[in-house]
C-alpha cells in the first residue's frame, strides 16, 4: 500500500498513511454497519465499525452500506467481511424446539409469545397418536433475547409444575428461502404473456416471459394485485406502444419489465426498500432489458453506475409531468398519503392505475383520488381491488 | 361437499402492523410450511393499516397440507394498552408492592371497546372485557383511578 493515500471519504485530502484516511472517514460516517475482526497488531480505537468506503461516499449518503472485504497488505489485520456474512449475521435466529404436554399447549404458546418469542409453531397431530402426551413447540427467537428467562416467565405464568426440555440452535436465513422458492411455478397470465421463476423452464418459448427471481422483494405475480396490474397492462388498452411509464413502489419490478415488454419505450421503477431495488436490478439482467430502458430510483435518488449524469437527471423530482402511465401497487396508506405526489408525475391526460388494495377498502381511495382523477374504473379478483382513471387535464392541477 | 382441509400447523406470530416482511420472525416461521410469504406480508399489512404502525398484532396462521393457509389478526394484548395508556415502558418490577403507574376508568373503557372487536372476545358483555383489563392491571403493578 502506497504511505500517500487518498482520502477514501468525499473529502480530497491526502493522508500520510491508510491508517488516518480510514480514521478520517470513520470520523465522519456516524452510522457503522458491522463489526470487524482484528487482532493484536490494530489499535483499539480501530476495533469498531467499517462502512462502505468506495463510491466517493455518495452511497453513503443513499443510506446503502456494502461493508467489503479488506486486507493489509503488512500484517495480518482484515477488515470485515462481505456483505453475505453481514446479512446473515442481521438475518440469523435462534430457533428453540420445546416439549409440553398436550393440554396446555395453547396457553403454553400464548405465554411464549408475550415474554419474548419471536413465533411458535405447533404441528398437528393426528387424533389417534400413540406416542404420548408430548408435543413440540417450534419458537423463533431473534438473536440476544434470553431464551432461558423467557421460557422460565411462562412457565411461572401459566403455573406449569417444572420446566420441560429444550434444545437451541442458530439458524441462517437461507434454508427457508430455499423452501418457498420451490412453491412457484410459471403462470400464464393471458393470452401470451407468461410469468417464469429463473428456475423453472418457460413453458410456452414464444410468448412473452417473464423471468422473475423476486428474492425478499414483493412482486412474484401470483398475487391478485399483482395480476389486475398486469391484466391492465396487457388486456386494458393501456399500452399502444411508446409510452413512458412510472411504477410507484417497484418492488421486484414485475410490472416494469413486463410494460417494456408489452411496448412502453421507457420506464422508471421507484421503491423505498434498498431489497426491491437490487431484485429489480438483478430481473432487469435476467429479461436482458438495458439501464437506459428502465431506470430503478431509491427514494428519490436515481441507483445507476454512470458518474456523468448530472444532479437533475440522478433527481426524480426532474420527472414530475412526464410520465404517460403510473402504476402503483402499493397499500391503502401509502397510496392515500402520496396521493398528490403519485398523481404529479403524470402528464394531463395520463392513465394512472392503483391496487394493493382490499375491495372495503374502495371508497377511501376513490374519494381520495376523486380530486385528480376522473373516469375511474375498477376491476376485482379475490377481494382485492384495482382502480385506473386518467388525470384531470384542469390547468389548476400541476 | 367439499373435503375439510388437513391442518399441517398453527404458527402464532407478533408482527407489527403494516410491517410484515420476509425477514424473520415471519420468513422463517412461514418459510418452513411452504406458505407463501408475499401473499401473507401484503394480505396482513393492508388488513392492518387502520392501525398506527409499529402497533405489535399478534396472528394466529392456520397451515393447510396444501400448502394454503388461513390467518386471524388479534388486537394487541391488554398489557400493551395499558403501557402505552399510562406512558410506562415496562410493568411494575413487584405488582402489588410498587405502584409503576395510573390509568383512569376512561382508559380502561376505551381499550375494552377496541378488545372488543377482537373476534374471540365479541360475545363477552363489556362489564366483563373491563373486569379482565382491572385485573391485568393489577397483575402489572397499575394503579385504576375510578375518576374521568
Amino acid at each position: 500500500m502506497s504511505a500517500a493515500a487518498r482520502c477514501w471519504c468525499c473529502c480530497s485530502h491526502r493522508h500520510s498513511s491508510l491508517f488516518r484516511s480510514l480514521h478520517c472517514h470513520l470520523q465522519k460516517t456516524q452510522v457503522f454497519s458491522s463489526s470487524i475482526i482484528s487482532n493484536r497488531s490494530v489499535k483499539p480505537n480501530f476495533r469498531s465499525y467499517v462502512t462502505n468506503l468506495s463510491d466517493g461516499g455518495r452511497q453513503r449518503q443513499m443510506g446503502i452500506y456494502h461493508p467489503v472485504q479488506w486486507k493489509k497488505k503488512r500484517g495480518r489485520m482484515w477488515f470485515s467481511t462481505n456483505s453475505s456474512v453481514m446479512r446473515e449475521r442481521e438475518d440469523s435466529y435462534v430457533s428453540v424446539e420445546i416439549r409440553c404436554q398436550k393440554h396446555v399447549v395453547d396457553a403454553f404458546s400464548e405465554a411464549l409469545l408475550c415474554f419474548g418469542a419471536s413465533s411458535a409453531s405447533v404441528e398437528s397431530i393426528q387424533c389417534d397418536d400413540d406416542d404420548g402426551d408430548e408435543i413440540f413447540i417450534s419458537l423463533i427467537y431473534t438473536i440476544g433475547k434470553d431464551v432461558h428467562q423467557s421460557i422460565i416467565h411462562a412457565v411461572d405464568s401459566i403455573g406449569l409444575k417444572s420446566t420441560p426440555s429444550y434444545k437451541i440452535s442458530v439458524n441462517k436465513p437461507y434454508n427457508w428461502l430455499k423452501n418457498v422458492e420451490e412453491s412457484f411455478h410459471p403462470i400464464e397470465v393471458s393470452n401470451g404473456l407468461w410469468i417464469v421463476p429463473q428456475w423453472r423452464s418457460p413453458p410456452d418459448p414464444e410468448a412473452t416471459n417473464i423471468i422473475l427471481n423476486p428474492g425478499m422483494a414483493f412482486g412474484t405475480g401470483e398475487h391478485p394485485t399483482t395480476l389486475l396490474c398486469l391484466l391492465l397492462l396487457s388486456d386494458g388498452g393501456l399500452l399502444k406502444g411508446g409510452e413512458s411509464v412510472l411504477d410507484y413502489g417497484t418492488g421486484s419490478g414485475v410490472l416494469g419489465i413486463a410494460a417494456l415488454k408489452l411496448g412502453a419505450s421507457s420506464v422508471v421503477g421507484v421503491d423505498i426498500d434498498p431489497e426491491a431495488i437490487s431484485s429489480a436490478q438483478k430481473n432487469m439482467m435476467s429479461n436482458k432489458i438495458q439501464a437506459n430502458q428502465m431506470e430503478l430510483y431509491l427514494g428519490s435518488r436515481r441507483v445507476t453506475t454512470a458518474h456523468f449524469l448530472s444532479e437533475d437527471d440522478l433527481s426524480l423530482i426532474g420527472k414530475k409531468g412526464k410520465f404517460d402511465v403510473i402504476l402503483a401497487n402499493i397499500l391503502l396508506k401509502p397510496l392515500i398519503e402520496l396521493a398528490e405526489e403519485i398523481v404529479s408525475y403524470g402528464k394531463p391526460g395520463a392513465i394512472i392505475g392503483l391496487s394493493g388494495i382490499l375491495t372495503e377498502q374502495l371508497p377511501q381511495i376513490q374519494q381520495c383520488y376523486s380530486r385528480y382523477l376522473e373516469r375511474m374504473t375498477v376491476s376485482q379478483m379475490d377481494g382485492w381491488a384495482c382502480i385506473v382513471g386518467t388525470k384531470k387535464k384542469l390547468s389548476c392541477l400541476v | 361437499m367439499a373435503a375439510v382441509k388437513q391442518v399441517a400447523a398453527t404458527i402464532r406470530l407478533t408482527v407489527n402492523a403494516g410491517g410484515a416482511r420476509p425477514a424473520p420472525p415471519v420468513g422463517p416461521a412461514l418459510g418452513q410450511y411452504r406458505l407463501n410469504l408475499m401473499a401473507f406480508c401484503k394480505d396482513f399489512n393492508a388488513r392492518t393499516q387502520k392501525y398506527k404502525p409499529d402497533t405489535p398484532m399478534s396472528v394466529k396462521i392456520t397451515a393447510y397440507k396444501d400448502n394454503s393457509f388461513e390467518f386471524i389478526v388479534k388486537t394487541p394484548a391488554v398489557s400493551w394498552f395499558l403501557k402505552k395508556a399510562a406512558g410506562i415502558e415496562s410493568g411494575s418490577s413487584r405488582p402489588g408492592h410498587i405502584e409503576a403507574s395510573t390509568v383512569t376508568v376512561k382508559h380502561v373503557y376505551e381499550i375494552a371497546k377496541i378488545k372488543q372487536t377482537d373476534p374471540y372476545l365479541q360475545y363477552l358483555s363489556l362489564e366483563s372485557i373491563s373486569k379482565s383489563i382491572v385485573a391485568t392491571a393489577k397483575s402489572m403493578g397499575i394503579k385504576v383511578v375510578y375518576e374521568l
